[in-house]
């Protein structure tokens, strides 16, 4: 039927993986220098219509050899055309105007311009983790002008509706301008403090998608990829090749390693003891022990050098019952000492009851301080419940994973939990007790 | 050996409407790249039978001339988006079902496309001469 197509000419070109979504982030950056911080949704809007336009002359004419930079050329002619439109209703006088075009119009460096660009999405990356900004805002906004989220997609990762995702958005904007936020990526003291605020932006970003405690999860491992991302581009730039920005990355990484295994084929949720090894990204593995190095370069010790050095320890681990329990105790002891929380205190005890046994995990949670914070969470329960099953408490664990239960919010952590109950009100030991949990 | 005469392959145009921004716009980035990458397909498959012969996008900016004398001349776009040409696809298929089948399997209908398929003539009915002098195209089979 079809004649082989080696005759023909050059096939067009083929858009790379989320090319018109990634592209979203570099327009806006370009965009928002062009038109200003105050005018992002004009940006968002320009964008829109460059993206409208290439959907429709790549759909009947074939993608062009250099898609990126086509787009940008025709975004950043209607982001002037915008300018002008913006200028003359505003009555500012034509002087100022072509003076504008003359600065903007020339046709810049090629390299310089794709350098300013990299640059700007940086840059804008900045405008969004902004500490003005309320963290859950900043994220939402990250995921619409970096990320190239639609508000539909948003509120399906976030169980929300369109409507009130648009109205956190037009909210967020107000703030932003209102702020006076501006354009320029920080310097001097005021750089470590502002990227410690993208730092945790991001973070917040991964971990949204991680717990899995709602939504969509198709979506939910594309904001996990999309903090990857993120934070690759941060740490492509000199100003964000810092420590703590490649420990962060480590730790997404060596965490997203081990999503494959996280659930059965059932959905349900699997315990790290209960995964199998062999399902786990070697590749990401490798990449995030290979920036964990580099985090190492130089004195500082954060609390993402921590966590990431705890998931390589579960990663570097042949299986559960050759985990280095005691060196993963020692992260969680100075983790603890620079970022005190219920969670890490939890977690310490877990890392307690492995090495000392379970009633020593127990007295560890009863003496977790401001506990209370935990009581309404359903991993305390869950913990707790298999502590007591450890120690041939029936009953108490029963009593425990229901508890966790009625807390569970998602499918999977439901399931998980249901079948505990299960297990544990089913009578004696029924023999399917991990090894590891006998000591 | 097929009992039924294939037609001479024949020019036929697929008229493409509801294809501007207003149809897209709803769509996330990742739907449009979705429709660009199934969309070429569709086009891509065609010219490799060679069956599509050429395709082109056309701006909707759009100037309707009319009048007696011309004088009548209205800048578009269409009051209604949905009626302006998009572009054109010419097809070299067997008849007008053929034409019609590979209309039918666009991508862009999901999205609200609209194709009008048409057969093209050799003759216009007033006889006017469609093509430049000493270039009269003719189709060999």
């Amino acid at each position: 039927m079809s004649p082989a197509s080696s005759d023909r000419p050059a096939q067009p070109a083929q858009l790379v993986e989320h090319f018109f979504r990634h592209e979203t982030g570099r327009l806006h950056g370009a965009l928002v220098r062009l038109l200003g911080v105050h005018n992002l949704t004009l940006a968002e809007d320009v964008a829109q219509e460059a993206m409208l336009r290439a959907l429709r002359t790549w759909s009947m004419g074939g993608v062009p050899p250099n898609p990126s930079a086509w787009i940008t050329q025709v975004a950043m002619n209607l982001g002037r055309d915008a300018l002008r439109h913006q200028r003359m209703a505003s009555g500012k006088e034509p002087a100022l105007i072509t003076h504008h075009e003359q600065m903007t119009a020339t046709p810049a460096v090629a390299w310089e311009a794709a350098h300013e660009i990299r640059d700007d999405a940086l840059r804008l990356m900045f405008v969004c983790c902004h500490p003005e900004v309320a963290p859950d805002a900043q994220v939402i906004l990250a995921l619409k002008v970096l990320c190239g989220f639609s508000t539909a997609e948003i509120a399906r990762a976030f169980l929300s509706t369109e409507a009130a995702i648009e109205k956190q958005l037009t909210r967020t904007k107000q703030r932003i301008r209102d702020a006076g936020i501006g354009f320029e990526l920080p310097e001097g003291e005021n750089l470590t403090l502002r990227l410690n605020g993208v730092l945790a932006s991001l973070y917040l970003l991964f971990n949204e998608g991680y717990k899995a405690s709602s939504g969509d999860r198709l979506l939910r491992e594309e904001l996990c990829r999309e903090a990857i991302r993120l934070t690759e581009l941060l740490i492509a730039h000199p100003v964000g090749r810092i420590p703590r920005a490649h420990a962060l990355l480590a730790l997404m990484l060596l965490t997203a390693a081990r999503f494959p295994s996280r659930l059965d084929e059932q959905g349900s949720l699997l315990r790290l003891h209960d995964q199998d090894r062999s399902k786990w990204d070697r590749a990401l593995i490798a990449r995030g022990l290979l920036h964990l190095g580099e985090a190492a370069q130089g004195g500082d010790l954060s609390e993402y050098h921590l966590q990431a050095g705890i998931a390589a320890i579960h990663c570097m681990a042949d299986d559960y019952a050759s985990t280095d329990w005691a060196r993963i105790l020692r992260h969680y002891d100075e983790l603890h000492r620079i970022k005190p929380s219920p969670i890490v205190a939890l977690n310490r005890a877990v890392a307690i009851a492995h090495l000392r046994g379970p009633q020593a995990g127990l007295d560890a949670i009863t003496a977790i301080p401001q506990r209370d914070r935990l009581e309404s969470h359903y991993l305390l329960h869950a913990v707790v419940g298999e502590l007591h099953w450890r120690l041939q408490d029936e009953r108490a664990a029963a009593e425990s994973f229901r508890r966790a239960l009625s807390l569970a919010h998602v499918g999977p952590e439901q399931a998980f939990l249901a079948r505990m109950v299960e297990r544990t009100t089913a009578g004696p030991d029924d023999g399917r007790r991990p090894a590891a949990w006998k000591n | 050996m097929p009992t039924t005469p294939t037609p001479p392959p024949a020019p036929y145009m697929l008229f493409f409407r509801n294809s501007g921004p207003d149809t897209h716009q709803h769509l996330s980035p990742e739907q449009r790249q979705q429709l660009v990458t199934r969309w070429n397909a569709w086009f891509e498959g065609l010219v490799a039978e060679g069956k599509a012969v050429e395709g082109q996008p056309l701006e909707l900016h759009t100037r309707i001339v009319s009048g007696p004398g011309g004088e009548r001349v209205v800048d578009g776009p269409f009051p209604e988006s949905k009626e302006a040409i998009g572009g054109y696809v010419k097809l070299l298929v067997g008849g007008l079902e053929e034409a019609t089948a590979i209309a039918q399997r666009h991508p862009g209908l999901a999205y609200g496309l609209i194709i009008e398929v048409r057969q093209m003539t050799p003759d216009c009915h007033l006889g006017v001469n469609t093509k430049p002098s000493g270039s009269r195209e003719v189709i060999v089979h």
